[in-house]
């Protein structure tokens, strides 16, 4: 029996997200063990993140592995596996981002005793407000923004652009067709994110990748 | 939609500390302004989930606090409610964030019938 009123409040004091950071510190520890470099590719959907890192498997080879987070099917998985790298395919069934656990699944699952492995590629569900909150044990989160996505999503999504490492603005090639202003961009990301780096891309014509992925390699090497 | 998920959490963290699921009369939670949670999609989600769970009905009582930043320009410490508000002093939007994205579940109420 509870008569007293102070025994019927109970002090919780617990962080939601304690659980999947403490997946990520597991995952960041066993990959960080295993001397492997992780991304955490964030975008929303149709912005290019598999054709990114078609382009980055086709320059990384056997050195990188790919986690894939979608909602549904394997097609992403099909593509890097045709592009030349390891990739693992997490269908969420429905959730609209990856948190830490389903990373530490797929990397149970994962052939990660290659000594060649050096890079560990997630591409998170497209989608810009819901991952940002997941913390999935990466050491650089890459914020992707697709030129025809227009110049005014920087703001309009604080909560991921504000926790990004890289911007990397994707499908150059189509800029004589639209009116994205590209300063702008990279200012108000600078406001959110002030040490943020900025790629320019086509990963289609493949313009900028390899300046890109040489500063990925940099970081690790 | 992710407040489904911190719905579940929420309730998986209050079954642990509680050890038992008994109705609930409030749960108190404390969201930052830049954590990228919906205060009202997070109630309509977690009304259903507690419900679902064996928690009854609680009210979801949130604490939304203000965020911490630097201004990067003058050096200014100031609060804001949210990723727009610039420096007071000098107007500029280039700042640190120090706090701000913060979300907890701070208490939990019990219904006094169920005891």
């Amino acid at each position: 029996m509870c008569d007293d009123a102070s025994e019927k409040i109970v002090n919780i004091a617990t962080p939601v997200m304690n659980k999947n950071d403490r997946f990520a510190a597991e995952n960041r520890k066993l990959l960080g063990e295993k001397g492997i470099y992780t991304l955490n590719l964030i975008s929303s959907p149709g912005a290019g993140k598999t054709t990114v890192l078609e382009s980055m498997a086709r320059f990384f080879g056997q050195r990188m592995a790919v986690i894939e987070g979608d909602v549904q099917t394997r097609r992403d998985a099909e593509r890097i596996e045709k592009a030349g790298c390891q990739a693992w395919q997490i269908e969420t069934g429905g959730a609209c981002h990856l948190d830490a656990h389903a990373v530490k699944h797929a990397l149970d699952h994962m052939d990660l005793s290659s000594e060649e492995l050096e890079l560990l590629a997630i591409e998170n569900v497209g989608n810009l407000i819901c991952p940002s909150g997941y913390d999935l044990g990466e050491d650089m989160r890459i914020g992707l923004l697709s030129v025809p996505e227009g110049d005014d999503k920087i703001l309009k999504y604080p909560s991921l652009f504000s926790t990004i490492n890289v911007l990397l603005i994707n499908k150059m090639d189509l800029i004589p067709h639209l009116d994205f202003d590209v300063d702008i961009t990279i200012k108000e990301c600078r406001s959110l994110s002030p040490d943020v780096e900025v790629f320019t891309v086509s990963a289609r014509t493949g313009e900028g990748m390899e300046e890109f992925c040489e500063f990925v390699e940099s970081s690790f090497s | 939609m992710h407040e489904l998920s911190l719905a579940h959490d929420m309730t998986r963290i209050i079954g642990n500390v509680l050890g038992r699921k008994v109705p609930l009369d409030r749960v108190n939670v404390t969201i930052g302004p830049l954590s990228g949670i919906s205060p009202e999609s997070l109630k309509f989600c977690f009304t259903e989930i507690a419900k679902m769970e064996g928690f009854g009905e609680p009210e979801l009582v949130i604490n939304l606090t203000e965020a911490k930043l630097i201004c990067l320009e003058c050096g200014t410490e100031y609060q804001a409610r949210d990723f727009y508000q610039g420096c007071p002093e000098c107007g500029s939007i280039s700042r640190k964030i120090l706090s701000g994205r913060e979300f907890t579940v701070d208490s939990v109420e019990i219904d006094e019938g169920e005891n």
